[in-house]
């Protein structure tokens, strides 16, 4: 359907002007449910049946309030403030506040993508993600359209803006009170974020040439070991793509690949790679202070979201040049967009500027490898680091006195006096461990009064094994493809998939990298599905196993049982939502447009999704985080997730809590806690990884899905906390449900705990909580019963 | 340590007060240990407001559970020290419940204590619900007593407690938690090892 753009009059009644903006075919337009673009309360009936099942648990940083002149407000023991607000209220503000940055975040990004997008190639340019019809399925369900162009994704971040908006309004003083409305705001923002996230993803996987579902992307390399360090290096840090893709562009056409090394930290990383093969990439944020002071790059190239505050201190230190290419982080640089790119290079170059605010992509893109040309070689003769040499080490070392102080103020109270005390001796093996557990954040630089550069030290005696840091990560592949969806769906909804696991989010890890390696080797080897994105995504990457080879050289990508896939950056995290959506639609044939929360519904009964930021630490993961929440997906975090705030505990011992309704005639039916929680944490790796296989039970799996979902519950308790879970056997609703292997030896338990048993049939006779049905159709939702039962 | 869940406690005798030498007993020296000195946020950042812990030393915690009628002691993933291990055996075996946190059960299952798994961030929502019929189906609980659980985690769980239920909460870590209701200072590890002795000598026998 071709139609112009334009306003005209009818002869005859010239009162009357008539404008055309944009209009789609009618049957991709009309929505199908009865929420298209939902206002800040529309879903809230579906919030409150979420929140009364899973309540929200506060966990308060601190006690006291002080947004406004009333305050410092002591909330102390749930105390209302002066405004009328108590603790839950205020925690329960936050949680809203958490999310909406997050949502702005990744939406900002996208109007940023969107808007340099469609000057570029035009707002008719098609959407194209891979062999999908349903191409936008979160825009979908939330929008009730079906996006065909790159500028029908217009009005979509209109909307999104102007719920933010909304929301934000009520977090001010004498607003929203209810903390229970606050949360259903907060899940509004959540489902917000992922709308953002994925018009930022499509539109550049449709306008840059990105992997489009494609299974067999190829590897990118990753480490703080893989770059040449006598080349000059360019390091670009941040999420948008927008002006790397300039900078690689220009390398591409100059033939400068094997002249100068360009690698990502954080997201850019990932998109880098998914524009040009020839980029490659450091890791996540943690590896940004570590890097920058390691003075191996020559350029720093900074966009927007998750960059350190203090980049332009420390790049500043080395030489390094820091080029600001967003809006959103300009360190108080100058702002030299309309000048002469060999001017900037000779300011930068010479000293008398130590960054640059450059707007301009096309001077980006010149620029930087010009830059890195001219600086490269002068900064490597002078050889500059941060790091100290043999001696220097030798004597910091030495000065450690144990105090501590570095060890209380760094987030993972890493044991650093005692790597200080076996270096003293020569030994860098707890340095070794150290580095690998660091998050990078260099609080202990300040914390210590002998003022050893903590940081510094433990990157100095890891040379080795920063050397050796070398993996693979397959590029990001995008959305999961329509035909994935067809072949896997049936088995996820059954459970004989045991689940969908998804690692998300950042580095901010418990204890180490590596865990996230660990977990994920576990649960593949269980037949899980693994996707994954962003910092974790490239984290599953860096260790090898003993035939050398990473997780994903050792498993395929493709959306069946045991496959590792990363579907790409931070905003890629839309598709691993969205495939939740899919299998709705797909495999259910239920309707997307404008019907959030009978999708939603769909998900949280039936499709064994988890997912898992075990190192988050931004907005940005909560916000996801809660959008995959209002979606029905419950999602893990490490423990440091309880300093989100909030999280969602379902209560198994509240019977009535547990209330699902039969859709086929509207009877209630009281079922087993599946999933028991929407957001929760675990302390260790260990007690994850039975978690993550207990949230995947779902009340539509059939007997041998649920079977071979008790036995890796039951399995992975027994292996990581050497007990059989106490609620096991609330999972079992007839002995087909029992795993095979242990039926005789389970059945015998049952019988110790009351069930009857007949052992001639070897039945159950009496003691599940209900019985099997494969017709059963959970819903929570009244309106989607074929009939109500009186 | 971590990870050593073969770790076997060699201090049978744990309900007797630590001491740090194998002098001969008519020279031993009893450490007299003050659990109230550093009695400052373990992060430097972990300010909540103005209530915090009162630093108490470990008689106090030891009489309260010998009072409570329905303590519970909570442990998490840092019990794999073995005098660590060896005092909340100890402590089981003087008859209190345990919550093992974490991945903590796996030092303690073969310990044939009252001991059942939970995570930690349900069991702070658990508790803060009149409701709850507590790990045993027999209620709730009266006192809740901590040790040996991520410094930051447990810090966290325990704010709900302190702004969302009456329950008292007593740190016996080795951490000065200023979110319970009474705590040590931060300890270095033979003090807290004395310390707990301490608690554990005032139950009953």
């Amino acid at each position: 359907m071709s139609v112009k753009k334009g306003s005209f009059v009818i002869e005859g009644l010239e009162n009357v002007q008539i404008n055309i903006g944009k209009v789609g075919a009618e049957d991709e337009q009309i929505a199908e449910g009865p929420t298209p673009r939902p206002e800040i309360i529309s879903l809230r009936n579906w919030d409150y049946r979420i929140l009364d099942r899973y309540n929200p648990v506060y966990t308060p940083t601190s006690d006291m309030c002080d947004l406004c002149t009333y305050g410092k407000c002591d909330l102390t023991g749930n105390k209302e403030g002066a405004c009328g607000i108590d603790l839950e209220g205020q925690s329960a503000r936050q949680a809203l506040m958490t999310s909406i940055m997050g949502a702005a975040c990744h939406s900002a990004h996208g109007r940023h993508l969107l808007n340099y997008l469609i000057r570029k190639y035009g707002e008719d340019f098609k959407i194209d993600v891979g062999p999908s019809n349903l191409q936008a399925p979160l825009t979908e369900t939330i929008m009730g359209i079906q996006p065909r162009t790159i500028g029908d994704f217009r009005p979509v971040l209109d909307y999104v803006e102007q719920q933010l908006t909304q929301l934000m309004a009520t977090t001010n003083t004498g607003q929203e009170g209810a903390s229970r409305d606050f949360e259903s705001k907060a899940l509004h923002a959540g489902m917000l974020d992922l709308l953002g996230m994925e018009v930022a993803d499509i539109i550049q996987i449709s306008c840059l040439g990105f992997p489009k579902s494609d299974e067999k992307a190829p590897m990118a390399e990753i480490g703080m070991g893989i770059l040449d360090p006598k080349k000059p290096v360019v390091i670009c840090v941040g999420h948008n793509i927008a002006a790397p893709a300039y900078i690689l562009d220009f390398m591409d056409k100059n033939a400068q690949f094997d002249k100068i090394v360009i690698a990502g930290l954080c997201c850019t990383a990932h998109d880098m790679t998914r524009y040009n093969k020839s980029a490659k990439i450091i890791g996540s944020m943690s590896k940004e202070l570590k890097y920058i002071r390691s003075g191996i790059p020559d350029v720093l190239v900074t966009d927007e979201q998750c960059v350190r505050a203090d980049v332009l201190k420390e790049a500043q230190k080395l030489h390094i040049p820091v080029i600001a290419t967003n809006e959103k982080i300009t360190y108080g640089l100058p702002d030299r967009s309309n000048d002469n790119v060999d001017d900037i290079i000779e300011d930068l170059v010479s000293g008398k500027q130590p960054g640059v605010v450059l707007l301009d992509f096309e001077k980006i893109g010149e620029l930087v490898p010009k830059l890195a040309m001219k600086i490269g070689p002068i900064r490597k003769a002078k050889g500059f680091t941060a790091l100290p040499d043999d001696e220097e080490f030798r004597k910091l070392v030495a000065k450690c006195t144990k105090c501590l102080q570095c060890t209380r103020d760094c987030p993972e109270s890493l044991p650093i006096s005692d790597a200080m005390a076996a270096a003293v001796n020569g030994d860098l093996t707890l340095f070794e461990i150290l580095h690998d557990k660091c998050v990078g954040c260099g609080r202990c630089d300040y914390s210590c009064p002998s003022d050893i550069p903590v940081l510094n030290v433990i990157e100095k005696a890891s040379q080795r094994v920063i050397r050796e840091e070398k993996g693979k990560m397959r590029i990001g592949r995008g959305q999961i493809g329509d035909p994935e969806i067809r072949e896997e769906g049936r088995n996820l909804v059954l459970g004989t998939t045991p689940g969908v696991l998804a690692f998300v989010g950042c580095g901010n890890y418990p204890d180490g990298t590596k865990d996230v390696y660990d977990i994920v080797e576990e649960m593949i080897q269980r037949s899980y599905i693994i996707i994954s994105s962003g910092c974790a995504a490239m984290d599953i990457g860096m260790y090898k196993d003993k035939e050398g080879k990473t997780l994903y050289e050792r498993y395929p990508g493709r959306f069946v049982k045991g496959n590792l896939l990363n579907t790409g950056s931070c905003v890629s995290n839309a598709h691993i939502a969205a495939t939740t959506i899919k299998v709705a639609s797909i495999f259910a044939g239920r309707k997307t447009k404008g019907n959030w929360e009978e999708i939603a519904d769909y998900v949280m009964n039936r499709v064994g999704a988890v997912g898992i930021a075990w190192g988050a630490y931004s907005q940005k993961a909560f916000a996801i985080g809660t959008g995959c929440n209002r979606l029905g997906i419950p999602v893990v975090v490490g423990p440091h997730g309880t300093k989100y705030r909030r999280a969602f505990i379902g209560k198994p011992y509240i019977k009535e809590n547990w209330n699902v309704l039969d859709g086929r005639d509207g009877s209630v039916v009281n079922i087993e806690p599946a999933p028991e929680h929407l957001m929760i944490t675990a302390e260790t790796k260990d007690e994850v990884m039975p978690l993550l296989a207990k949230l995947c039970f779902r009340p539509s799996d059939n007997s041998l899905g649920r079977a071979i979902k008790l036995t890796h519950y039951i399995e992975l308790s027994e292996k990581y906390l050497k007990k059989m879970p106490d609620d096991w056997h609330v999972y079992v609703r007839n002995e087909a449900d029992l795993p095979v292997a242990k039926k005789e030896q389970l059945m015998k338990l049952l019988e110790k705990k009351g069930w009857k048993i007949d052992w001639e049939k070897k039945k159950i006779t009496e003691g599940p909580l209900r019985k099997v049905d494969v017709s059963f159709q959970p819903t929570n939702v009244p309106r989607l019963c074929k009939e109500v039962k009186k | 340590m971590k990870g050593n869940n073969q770790a076997k406690p060699k201090m049978p005798e744990a309900i007797k007060p630590a001491t740090k030498t194998e002098k001969p007993v008519e020279k031993q020296e009893v450490k007299v240990i003050d659990t109230t000195r550093q009695a400052v946020p373990y992060n430097t950042g972990n300010i909540p407001g103005p209530k915090m812990a009162r630093a108490v030393m470990p008689a106090v915690p030891g009489k309260m559970l010998a009072k409570a009628k329905r303590p519970l002691l909570i442990v998490g993933s840092e019990i794999d020290d073995e005098e660590v291990l060896a005092r909340v055996v100890a402590l089981g075996r003087a008859g209190i419940q345990i919550a093992s946190v974490g991945d903590s059960h796996k030092y303690l299952a073969d310990k044939e204590l009252d001991a059942h798994y939970v995570n930690l961030h349900a069991l702070a929502s658990y508790l803060c619900d009149p409701q709850w019929p507590g790990l045993d189906g027999k209620g709730g609980y009266d006192l809740v007593v901590f040790f040996g659980i991520t410094y930051y985690y447990a810090s966290q769980a325990i704010s709900a407690l302190k702004n969302f239920s009456n329950i008292k909460v007593v740190s016996i870590d080795k951490y000065y938690h200023p979110n319970a209701d009474m705590s040590f200072g931060n300890l270095k590890q033979d003090v807290f090892i004395q310390a707990l002795d301490e608690v554990i000598a005032q139950l009953p026998k």
